[in-house]
Parts: C-alpha cells; sequence; structure tokens
C-alpha cells in the first residue's frame, strides 16, 4: 500500500477571514482508493479540494501550515500546471470552472489539452472520446453558456477527465444532475477508479457514499474529526454529532438493535440491510 | 385557493412538446412535492401556475378564474416562485434589502416590514445576518436568503424549486421545518424534488411526471407503491422504502419509527 496524498498537519486561514478554515489536518490516501469527504456545508470540505489541487495557495491568498505532498510533489512548491497532470478538481459550480474563452464545448474540453502542448489531431480525438463518454455529442458545437446547468456540469467533468490525472478531486460535481444523470457520472466514476485511478469526492449522499468509499473522512469546523471504513464511520451515531447524516440503512439498524431485535452489525447499505430485516422478519 | 390545470399544453417552436395535455388541481394546504427527471416537465409545469410562461394550449384557473384574462404582477401577489439557483434571484447588497425589495414594491409600510422581517428572518434561520451581503453567504444561507425574500410577500402558495441542491443535513432539515410552518399557516406549498428522502419525509402528496404528462398523482405511500411506473419515469423509491419492499413488508414506509411499527406488526402475524 502506498500513499499518493500525504497531508501534514496542513492548516489555512483566508485573507481576511475571522477563523481559520481547516486546523491541523494530518491524513494520507492510498493510491486508487476511492475516499469520501463528508461534512455540514462550511466544515472545510471545498477549501481542501481547493488545497490538494494547489488552487490553495497558488490562487486563494491566505495564511497555510504544515503542507500537502501529491505523488511525493509538495503542493506549494510545484506550479499549478505541472500539479494539473496529477491532479484535476471538478468544482461543484461548473460555471466556475469554464474557461470562458472558449466558443464551443469543443473548445471548451480541448482547453486543458491546448495548455500543455498536446498535438491537434490527438486533441481531437480525445475531445471525441470524452464527449462520447460525457454525452456530449450533440451539443459540441454550442457555446458552454448555451447548455442547462446538467451539461455545463458534464463539460465541466470532461474537460478535468480528458487530462487523464491519476487523481480525480470530485467536489459535489453532481450537485447540478438529475438522480439518473448524476448516476451515470458515477458509474463513469466508479470504472475510473477500478482501472486504478484515484478519487477524492466530497457527497452530501450517505446511502452513495457508504456504497463506494474505501475511506470516509469527516470534517467538522475545518478539523478531522473521524476517519476510517465507511462500516465504522458511517454506523457510528457520534458522526451525527459533527452535521453528517448516517445511511437510513444504519439508522433503521440501530433504531431496530434499540428495540431489542438481534441485530449483530449496524448495515451501512442496501442488501445487507434486506437480508437482516428479512432474517427478522422470517 | 384553488388552481386548476385543464388540458395544459405547452409546445416549444421546433413542435416539442414540454406538457403534454396535463390535468391537476391543486388545493388546500396539503403540501405537494412534484418528481420526475431532468426534462420531465416539471419546472415549465410550475412556471405556468404564476403565469411566468402561458400555456398553447389549455387552461390555468386560479379560484376559477383563467389567468389568461390578468397579468404576471397580480398573480405573483398570490404565488411566490423560489428560483432553483440564488444567483438567478438575489441582486441587492444585503439580506434586509432583498426581503424589503417586494414588500415595497407593492408599497407595503416600514412597520409591516419589519414585523415581517423579524418572523421571516427567524423563520428562515437569518435573524443574526440581516446586514450581510447575500453573496457573503454561505451556499446554504444564500437559498435561505431567497426563500425569505419571497416569504416576505406571504403568499397564500408557495413554489419551490429544487431546494434541497446542495443542502446539507442542518439546511434540509430547516427546509423541512419552514415547509410545516407554511402548511400550519394554511398556505400550500409545492416542491419540484430530485430527493426522494426529502420528499417522502416532508410531503403527503406526490405527483410523478415524465415526458409532459402526469403518470402519478396521490399521497405518497400509494405513489412510491408503484413500482413498474416509478422506474418508468426513472425514479427510485427513497432508500427505507426499498428495503421495506424488498424484505416483503406489507406497506410502504418512508421513516424509521413506521418501519419498526411495520416490522412489530408483522411479527404478530
Amino acid at each position: 500500500m502506498t500513499s499518493i496524498i500525504e497531508v501534514e498537519d496542513f492548516s489555512f486561514r483566508y485573507r481576511n477571514a475571522s477563523s481559520a478554515a481547516l486546523r491541523h489536518l494530518s491524513f494520507e490516501v492510498e493510491r486508487g482508493s476511492f475516499f469520501c469527504i463528508v461534512g455540514a456545508n462550511g466544515s472545510g470540505k471545498s477549501t481542501l479540494c481547493n488545497a490538494l489541487v494547489g488552487l490553495i495557495p497558488h490562487y486563494f491568498v491566505g495564511r497555510s501550515g504544515g503542507g500537502i505532498r501529491v505523488k511525493g510533489n509538495q503542493v506549494a512548491d510545484t506550479s499549478i500546471p505541472e500539479l494539473s497532470k496529477h491532479i484535476g478538481l471538478v468544482f461543484q459550480n461548473p460555471f466556475n470552472q469554464l474557461s470562458y474563452t472558449a466558443g464551443t464545448v469543443a473548445e471548451e474540453l480541448a482547453y486543458g489539452l491546448g495548455n500543455h502542448g498536446v498535438p491537434r489531431e490527438l486533441m481531437e480525438e480525445k475531445v471525441r472520446q470524452v464527449a462520447a463518454l460525457m454525452h456530449l455529442e450533440s451539443v459540441i458545437d454550442k457555446n458552454p453558456l448555451e447548455l442547462s446547468g446538467g451539461q455545463v456540469q458534464r463539460v465541466a467533468f470532461g474537460s478535468t477527465f480528458i487530462m487523464e490525472p491519476d487523481i480525480l478531486v470530485l467536489d459535489e460535481c453532481t450537485a447540478q444532475l438529475d438522480p439518473l444523470g448524476s448516476e451515470e457520472i458515477f458509474d463513469i466514476v466508479k470504472r475510473l477508479n477500478d482501472r486504478g485511478i484515484t478519487v477524492v469526492m466530497v457527497d452530501h449522499d450517505m446511502e452513495r457514499v457508504a456504497r463506494c468509499a474505501d475511506q470516509v473522512m469527516v470534517l467538522d469546523g475545518g478539523r478531522l474529526v473521524a476517519i476510517g471504513s465507511p462500516q465504522e464511520v458511517l454506523s457510528d451515531p457520534r458522526t451525527m454529532d459533527h452535521g453528517v447524516d448516517l445511511p437510513d440503512f444504519a439508522k433503521l439498524s440501530l433504531a431496530l438493535q434499540a428495540e431489542g431485535y438481534p441485530v449483530d452489525r449496524i448495515h451501512t447499505t442496501e442488501e445487507p440491510t434486506v437480508s437482516m430485516v428479512k432474517e427478522l422478519l422470517s | 385557493m384553488k388552481i386548476e390545470l385543464q388540458e395544459l399544453v405547452h409546445s416549444y417552436p421546433s413542435g416539442d412538446r414540454a406538457l403534454d395535455g396535463v390535468n391537476l388541481t391543486f388545493e388546500g394546504q396539503e403540501p405537494v412535492a412534484i418528481i420526475g427527471q431532468n426534462g420531465a416537465g416539471k419546472t415549465t409545469l410550475v412556471k405556468h401556475l404564476n403565469g411566468i410562461l402561458r400555456p398553447s394550449s389549455g387552461h390555468v384557473l386560479i379560484d376559477g378564474t383563467d389567468i389568461e384574462t390578468a397579468s404576471t404582477a397580480k398573480w405573483s401577489a398570490k404565488l411566490g416562485y423560489i428560483f432553483q439557483n440564488p444567483d438567478d434571484q438575489l441582486f441587492l447588497e444585503s439580506v434586509r434589502k432583498e426581503f424589503e425589495f417586494g414588500p415595497r414594491q407593492i408599497g407595503m409600510g416600514q412597520e409591516e416590514i419589519d414585523r415581517r422581517m423579524e418572523r421571516v428572518a427567524d423563520l428562515v434561520g437569518l435573524t443574526g445576518k440581516l446586514d450581510t451581503h447575500p453573496f457573503d453567504l454561505g451556499p446554504t444561507d444564500k437559498k435561505f436568503c431567497t426563500i425569505g425574500a419571497v416569504l416576505m410577500m406571504n403568499t397564500q402558495v408557495v413554489i419551490f424549486d429544487e431546494p434541497t441542491c446542495g443542502q446539507d443535513k442542518a439546511g434540509n432539515e430547516r427546509l423541512g421545518r419552514i415547509i410545516a410552518e407554511l402548511g400550519r399557516q394554511g398556505r400550500l406549498c409545492i416542491a419540484i424534488s430530485h430527493d426522494m428522502k426529502f420528499v417522502s419525509t416532508n410531503f403527503s402528496r406526490v405527483v410523478l411526471m415524465c415526458q409532459g404528462k402526469v403518470l402519478l398523482d396521490g399521497p405518497k405511500d400509494q405513489v412510491f407503491s408503484q413500482e413498474s411506473v416509478l422506474k418508468q419515469a426513472y425514479v427510485t423509491p427513497p432508500p427505507l422504502t426499498r428495503v421495506a419492499q424488498e424484505s416483503g413488508l406489507d406497506r410502504p414506509v418512508f421513516t424509521v419509527p413506521a418501519f419498526i411499527e411495520a416490522v412489530k406488526d408483522a411479527g404478530q402475524h
């Protein structure tokens, strides 16, 4: 097991902010793992995403302490273009991610590749592949600003994915999509993870986190308050003290246990919960 | 107040129908959730309720009067619409000014504005932030600012377009409290939502839309029992409801206490 991201005693305070956004975070992300960050709004999740990809300290001004290494590179000492070869961020608000210089979806998708001097033919091939993957073929010649919120989110995802980074950081990147659209994107993320891409994801959907994550980290007020497997973190009622819901499956298991039913494990996913209830009913 | 949609059709210039013959009645104070995939016609539907969009054919009647006979401004006094994206709605430099704007437009006196402001700010949880610039609010509070600005108008009907988008646990609970309070005040809430947990926790009536048509309309337990129709509209019932269905419980359940009751009852048979 090797770590692809190492965060050591990292703190950050935005300039003019009255308190720190992140406080003394230390954790590691295993290469190839699916790592989820959960926490209430304002707990520091998006700030951490910005720090992992270098927008902090290269773009957002503030005071930081400690360090973050991505594939061995100190983020503070590595330029954003260099970092973007290794780690890519899909923003929570896709409109924050658009270049606002591209006239078409194709140009928007190709934007990062252009910055890296990828030859035109290869660029066109990659744009075609990503457009197909993200269901963007029909809007490929449209202006990104004329698209629906869901389509812009697909463009944002595609423009990160096209860079083929080893690490994908996803900050609630499906918030603009309906459940079907969001599951589609999610299946793609899952497939990429199966192929060895490390995924760091912020999500409020606890059932999905429980289903997909190898590791879950809980932030509260910029501090790391819990980290472990989804089974450990999302079956523990104390997680709710930090403004984070448990999956409904765990809440049901806990309630059945409290009623005196023989529940030997607090389940966090659907199938074992169904088996448990069937057993209780038989 | 009664809203009736009769054979409502909305066609795009291309000839495609966003709404394809919708018949619905909204009445009373029982909160209604409208569910369905993107493109099912949900937002197009609610934009007809306050005259933002006009029907290609069919009728929208409010208390028996066709809204074709009046201007949007007149109906907006009866219906409040909260946009999905707060940035589409907010444009002033403080929460207080956002809250005052609507009432000022209809000539409400300062005393009444202040009285409402205190109540609304408390309900949406922004009492301490009235002098903050809306764009300095976090995403949750920004959403509650748009909700507050609409609630200031005291409309009989409040329409929410995707209110849960990006909300955390505390945000969803605050939203649930607002919907319950509006019901207690006898006001009708209509919400478009993709979040089936949120729908099943806070709404009693559910309307399922697909391709411009209403596929199901009724109490949530009936709607969420129709697995095959839901599937056809790409809607998945909420997690606890699925567990209850898959493990063979005899009724639809939406909450942990209801689930426990159903297990207890099944044990006694």
